[in-house]
């Protein structure tokens, strides 16, 4: 009698336990699920839309297109120039990114590999250029950059694009640099490499993991960036994608959906590559935030 | 190798192009802008130097200290709005959930895409008459709370700051992931025996192991919200009437549209050294508060 008691009880307090867990973890995801579609919602509103036209548009805003409007893609393509565009950003960012990784791994090697009297006092320097606030740049870069006759050209863009991404990939790229044991050169000293040979041939293959974080980050700075684009470029055949976007829009005030069109395909590019590299991405981005 | 190379040419040559870029492009034009800042320039014909008469006007001009006060407001709203709902995430995510990648994935997608994307989107979504926001409050019978989002000095701020604040939750969210994960399991293991509840072993275990990476979250973000500038150029253009100017944008506007280079450079030097001092100050004070905890 008593036992069947206790055990009943025992069920009672385990079904309790379990319904209260249960309850538990329908409020995380009920939270969680909201969160995801806040984040998520305004790039499905704006690729949804971006198949109605302007009365589709207002009558029916979160439903499904009346009727798929695939001209508004054709409509954007060929006004927006974004093939122009396009190719004008993966020259800049992938010519930066080529630049600042080549040069600021060189450097990295020589300021993690080597004692120098000034090697402290030049790694400061590198990473106080992540202080500094871009913005206090782009009227003295303007003017430099005309007196030196590279406004409106794509290396007069790569130039400061170089210059603002070196802090960040020396400074990851020295710390990850500094984690080799010392003796991986001595031998190849032994065996009469000079400085640049061991550079190529050890340091840089053991560096790659680094080096990859890097380019995406570099990548995706560039590919993003803006402020130095709008006061560098005015030329309509030199602009990037964020730059030209935003006269793009402007040209579309009243057409919604051939402007919803183009920005989904600008955005279609990153989001694949985002799902491809999210690990790196992610790692890329959280690094160079993490170091303060 | 650590061992002092007798000959210097390697050095030099590896490290000077680098340091040649970065120097011209990076450290140059700081240094230029404080020479122009002494100036009175259209940018085109003679300049005339003025002493410190720049920096007297913008101490006297009410915009700038409109746009100053802000820069604070997206620095606070920046601080207030995404480090607290980034740790509250993270911290429903930290645990064994089905699917809690693709929470982190789509946590994290708004982080990736360019800021003028993010304008364009979310001002279309503030469009006064198709907007997102005001056919939703249409849809569901509050028609009278629709607003001119962007348009009304009242709301604008507000508007620009919540795009802001969805933009880089997601980054936050990440950086307090993964120092979660770091915290030894055996903490939690020893709290349990102790009879720990959920809730006590977040407020004094989690909490206390994640006092660093919050402050450096808030440093981040100080220093992040300080340099925003494509969102307002893109949403608002700090109108209207200044309600969302920013120094960066008044700085773009009297340098280009009003071509007072002079002037622009010295709100220049103003943004290079407000950025640093507020990052200073709150390193200062955070670190200076955790050490006396």
């Amino acid at each position: 009698m008593v036992q069947t008691t206790m055990s009943d009880r025992a069920t009672a307090y385990e079904k309790q336990a379990k319904k209260r867990k249960f309850t538990k973890k329908t409020l995380i995801y009920l939270f969680l699920t909201l969160f995801a579609l806040v984040n998520a919602y305004p790039i499905f509103w704006m690729f949804l839309n971006s198949f109605k036209d302007n009365a589709d548009f207002a009558a029916n805003p979160f439903g499904l297109p009346v009727e798929w409007m695939f001209e508004n893609y054709a409509t954007a393509w060929e006004t927006a120039r974004l093939d122009v565009y396009f190719l004008n950003s993966i020259i800049v960012s992938v010519g930066a990114v080529v630049i600042t990784v080549g040069v600021g791994a060189l450097a990295s090697y020589f300021l993690a590999r080597f004692t120098f009297k000034m090697n402290k006092m030049m790694y400061g320097f590198f990473v106080f250029g992540l202080l500094i606030p871009i913005h206090a740049t782009l009227v003295p870069l303007f003017i430099l950059e005309r007196q030196l006759g590279l406004l409106n050209t794509h290396i007069g863009l790569i130039l400061p694009y170089i210059a603002f991404n070196l802090p960040l990939t020396i400074f990851i790229l020295t710390s990850f640099m500094r984690a080799f044991p010392k003796d991986i050169e001595e031998s190849a000293i032994m065996d009469g490499c000079g400085v640049f040979r061991i550079f190529w041939s050890i340091i840089l293959p053991m560096t790659k993991p680094a080096i990859a974080t890097v380019v995406i980050l570099n990548f995706i700075n560039n590919w993003n960036e803006f402020s130095f684009a709008l006061v560098l470029i005015n030329d309509e055949s030199l602009k990037t994608l964020p730059l030209g976007l935003t006269n793009f829009s402007g040209q579309f005030t009243t057409d919604y959906g051939a402007q919803m069109a183009g920005l989904t395909m600008a955005i279609v590019p990153i989001l694949i590559i985002y799902m491809f590299l999210e690990k790196h991405i992610v790692k890329g981005m959280t690094a160079g935030a993490v170091k303060g | 190798m650590d061992t002092v190379s007798k000959n210097k040419w390697p050095i030099i040559i590896g490290v000077a192009p680098a340091l040649l870029i970065y120097l011209v492009f990076a450290i140059v034009p700081i240094l230029i802008s404080f020479y122009y800042s002494t100036m009175e320039w259209n940018g085109f014909t003679d300049m005339e130097f003025i002493g410190l008469a720049n920096f007297r006007e913008a101490l006297g001009d009410p915009i700038f200290w409109q746009s100053l006060k802000n820069n604070l407001f997206v620095v606070a709203a920046s601080v207030f709005g995404q480090v607290p709902v980034a740790l509250f995430f993270a911290l429903l995510l930290n645990r064994k959930l089905k699917g809690g990648k693709i929470f982190r994935t789509i946590g994290f997608m708004p982080v990736v895409i360019s800021t003028v994307i993010i304008s364009l989107v979310w001002g279309m979504m503030f469009n006064s008459r198709n907007g997102l926001f005001n056919q939703l409050l249409t849809s569901i019978g509050l028609e009278s709370w629709a607003q001119n989002w962007l348009g009304d000095p009242k709301w604008a701020m507000i508007s620009v700051c919540i795009t802001i604040i969805w933009q880089f939750v997601g980054l936050y969210l990440i950086i307090f992931l993964a120092a979660l994960q770091n915290i030894p399991e055996e903490l939690y293991e020893a709290a349990e025996i102790d009879g720990a509840s959920g809730l006590k072993k977040t407020l004094n275990i989690t909490l206390p192991m994640m006092k660093e990476t919050i402050i450096v979250a808030v440093i981040l973000c100080i220093s992040g919200s300080l340099r925003t500038f494509d969102l307002i150029y893109v949403m608002t253009a700090g109108g209207p009437g200044h309600s969302t100017e920013v120094l960066a944008m008044y700085m773009f506007d009297q340098t280009f549209s009003s071509t007072r280079f002079g002037y622009g450079s010295t709100l220049s030097i103003f943004i290079f050294f407000f950025s640093l001092g507020l990052v200073y100050l709150a390193t200062l004070i955070l670190r200076r508060k955790s050490v006396a905890d």
